[in-house]
């Protein structure tokens, strides 16, 4: 620790008062660096921990697996149905990613690409509705569905997740389709192509990475959704994951092994997505705001 | 495999012909086609939209006029009430002495723990090396990545009451005598959703920010340095009204997601309504109309939401963008 400073104080005399500051620098922000590094992977940390442990569910629960076991895993899997409940959720985070991102990019290409009587309406209308709990909608959206006797089947909650994730997604990639030089349209007219040969050979490929980014936004939200899933699915084998994981808390007592378990099925796939695009999302998010 | 060589071919040709003539050239193409195209292009977006979140925005407030139970759900009828479930929300003293103090006290406290926590994160993340900042950066994505429904399952587990790790700690140091239950008191059970949203919400801000201070003037910086000015004065005369933007954006969104916070309150034990001391404007709404299938007081709660929200929305906007000009 002694040797950084004297060469430095050797060279540059005048910075000699500042190097102990530097240290002490350095030392805070080992310090916020380990907590900072202990909340946010602690939750994580101790839930894929407990879905190992042997234990979990009956006590005794130390800070590492105390019994290794997949026995967690298995049971969830087989006995309470998990399966059924991830291929629910798959379908119904699927569908929405298909039908909301073909929406989501047509409109996005007449926001950013072509002038027309209240285009700025439609803009701010978007921005708006982006701000309506969607909270307060379980109500009428509940009466709707269930008038279309669309309760209890997937293709309900896939149209509300598909209404849910658009204003975003359109938002987010009309940024990309903005960013794509509207030279290339010209030169594509230029060498022959029609409007829609143009969007499909053009246009198409170069905002794919936008479409990927908006996509898996869109999963996540058909996939972590909770409330319409609660309300619409009241039958087992139509349940999705966020549902389903209620079934393991009984009266008195909580399988916390299996809770945990259950929890890691649901969140792994959706961290490493996650974590696969979070530049573009966040980046998507500011620009979109802010340039408006 | 024919499209990126399409794409390439085409890049050059712009740039040959940037000279001139591109300006004529843009405007017939898009102008003969831009009055119906646009249309076609954002008719069905606009449909589901309609369909599904302007319309039942709409429904919301009609059923609140309503005495809408399951007689009207079934038979589809229409039963006007007037303001009668306004009146019996306004009058309710729930509502002043439970409902909005959890729901606006809880959004100050989450609002402001994330956005300062964030802020703080965002400036460690920048004074940090390569390495250290990928290492730390790729652990807030992950607490960013936990999803709702799960990472408030690994919180209310954390602090269950009987075998959860932080009751065991407290026991193991003396601090605590014997298992505590923290989700029966108001206080400790929305201390527990403020940890949980605070985990879950200050990434966003950490990396938007950080986003945005990439955006700072360094020579502006260096020259506050020289000049003798301290990293605090430095953060509240530069960095920050250069931010200001930004910080409106991450305040709005934080305040709206803050606001209607449900999962995390809903999943945990007492929160779906056997505790009506911890229910807010969202939890409350549900429960009347889910529970005790009173959906049209249910929709009243739910447009008050709706009506605090967007004033909420209008306010920040005008205020923080008023200041930047």
């Amino acid at each position: 620790m002694k040797a950084p400073p004297a060469p430095d104080a050797v060279r540059i005399p005048a910075r000699r008062p500042r190097s102990r500051r530097a240290r002490w620098t350095l030392a805070w922000k080992a310090v916020a660096v380990a907590a900072l590094l202990l909340f946010t992977l602690f939750p994580t940390y101790w839930m894929i921990s407990s879905a190992f442990d042997g234990r979990a569910t009956g006590g005794a629960q130390s800070l590492f697996p105390a019994e290794p076991t997949l026995e967690n895993f298995s049971y969830v899997l087989s006995e309470a149905g998990f399966g059924t409940f991830l291929r629910n959720s798959a379908i119904v985070a699927v569908s929405t990613v298909v039908l909301s991102g073909i929406l989501a990019l047509f409109a996005a290409v007449a926001v950013a690409r072509f002038r027309f009587r209240f285009r700025t309406g439609i803009l701010m209308l978007i921005l708006i509705i982006q701000m309506v709990p969607l909270e307060a909608l379980v109500i009428p959206l509940f009466i709707q569905v269930r008038d279309l006797q669309l309760l209890n089947s997937f293709l309900g909650l896939i149209i509300v997740y598909v209404a849910f994730s658009l204003p975003f997604a359109i938002w987010m990639l009309r940024g990309f389709v903005a960013a794509v030089p509207v030279e290339l349209e010209e030169a594509a007219y230029i060498d022959g192509a029609s409007w829609g040969r143009m969007f499909w050979s053009v246009l198409l490929p170069l905002v794919a990475p936008g479409l990927v980014a908006t996509s898996v936004f869109a999963f996540i939200i058909a996939w972590n959704e909770f409330i319409f899933a609660l309300t619409f699915m009241d039958s087992p084998s139509t349940y999705t994951v966020a549902v389903g994981l209620q079934q393991f808390f009984g009266e008195n007592s909580n399988e916390w092994g299996y809770v945990m378990a259950g929890s890691t099925l649901i969140t792994l796939p959706v961290m490493i997505f996650f974590i696969l695009v979070q530049r573009r999302l966040s980046g998507g998010l500011v620009s979109g705001a802010v340039k408006g | 495999m024919t499209t990126p060589t399409k794409v390439g071919a085409a890049r050059p040709a712009p740039r040959a012909a940037t000279g001139p003539t591109p300006p004529q050239r843009r405007r017939p193409g898009r102008l003969r086609l831009s009055t119906t195209r646009p249309w076609l292009l954002l008719a069905p977006a606009l449909a589901v939209l309609a369909v599904l979140l302007l319309w039942p925005l709409a429904r919301v407030v009609l059923i609140s006029f309503q005495d809408y139970g399951l007689r009207e759900i079934v038979s589809g009828r229409s039963n006007y009430i007037g303001f009668a479930n306004y009146a019996e929300v306004f009058a309710d003293p729930a509502l002043w002495t439970v409902v909005l103090p959890n729901t606006v006290g809880f959004a100050v406290a989450a609002v402001g723990g994330t956005v300062i926590l964030g802020t703080l994160v965002a400036l460690l993340l920048a004074s940090l090396d390569r390495f250290w900042r990928t290492i730390v950066s790729s652990a807030v994505m992950v607490a960013w990545a936990m999803p709702a429904v799960t990472g408030t399952y690994v919180w209310i587990w954390i602090f269950d009451a009987d075998r959860g790790i932080v009751s065991q700690f407290l026991q193991g140091v003396g601090l605590l005598d014997e298992p505590h239950n923290w989700f029966t008191d108001r206080w400790s059970f929305y201390a527990v959703v403020l940890v949980n949203i605070i985990h879950h919400g200050f990434p966003f801000v950490a990396i938007t920010v950080l986003a945005g201070l990439l955006g700072v003037s360094k020579e502006m910086l260096e020259a506050a340095t020289v000049d003798g000015a301290g990293a605090v004065r430095r953060f509240f005369s530069i960095t920050f009204p250069t931010l200001r933007p930004v910080f409106a954006v991450v305040v709005i969104l934080s305040t709206i997601w803050d606001f209607k916070v449900f999962a995390q309150i809903y999943l945990q034990p007492g929160g779906s309504g056997s505790n009506r001391s911890v229910f807010n404007l969202g939890v409350w709404s549900y429960v009347e109309s889910f529970a005790q299938n009173r959906y049209g007081f249910g929709s009243a709660i739910a447009v008050l939401l709706t009506v605090l929200l967007l004033a909420i929305s209008v306010v920040y906007v005008r205020t923080l963008f008023k200041e930047e000009k």
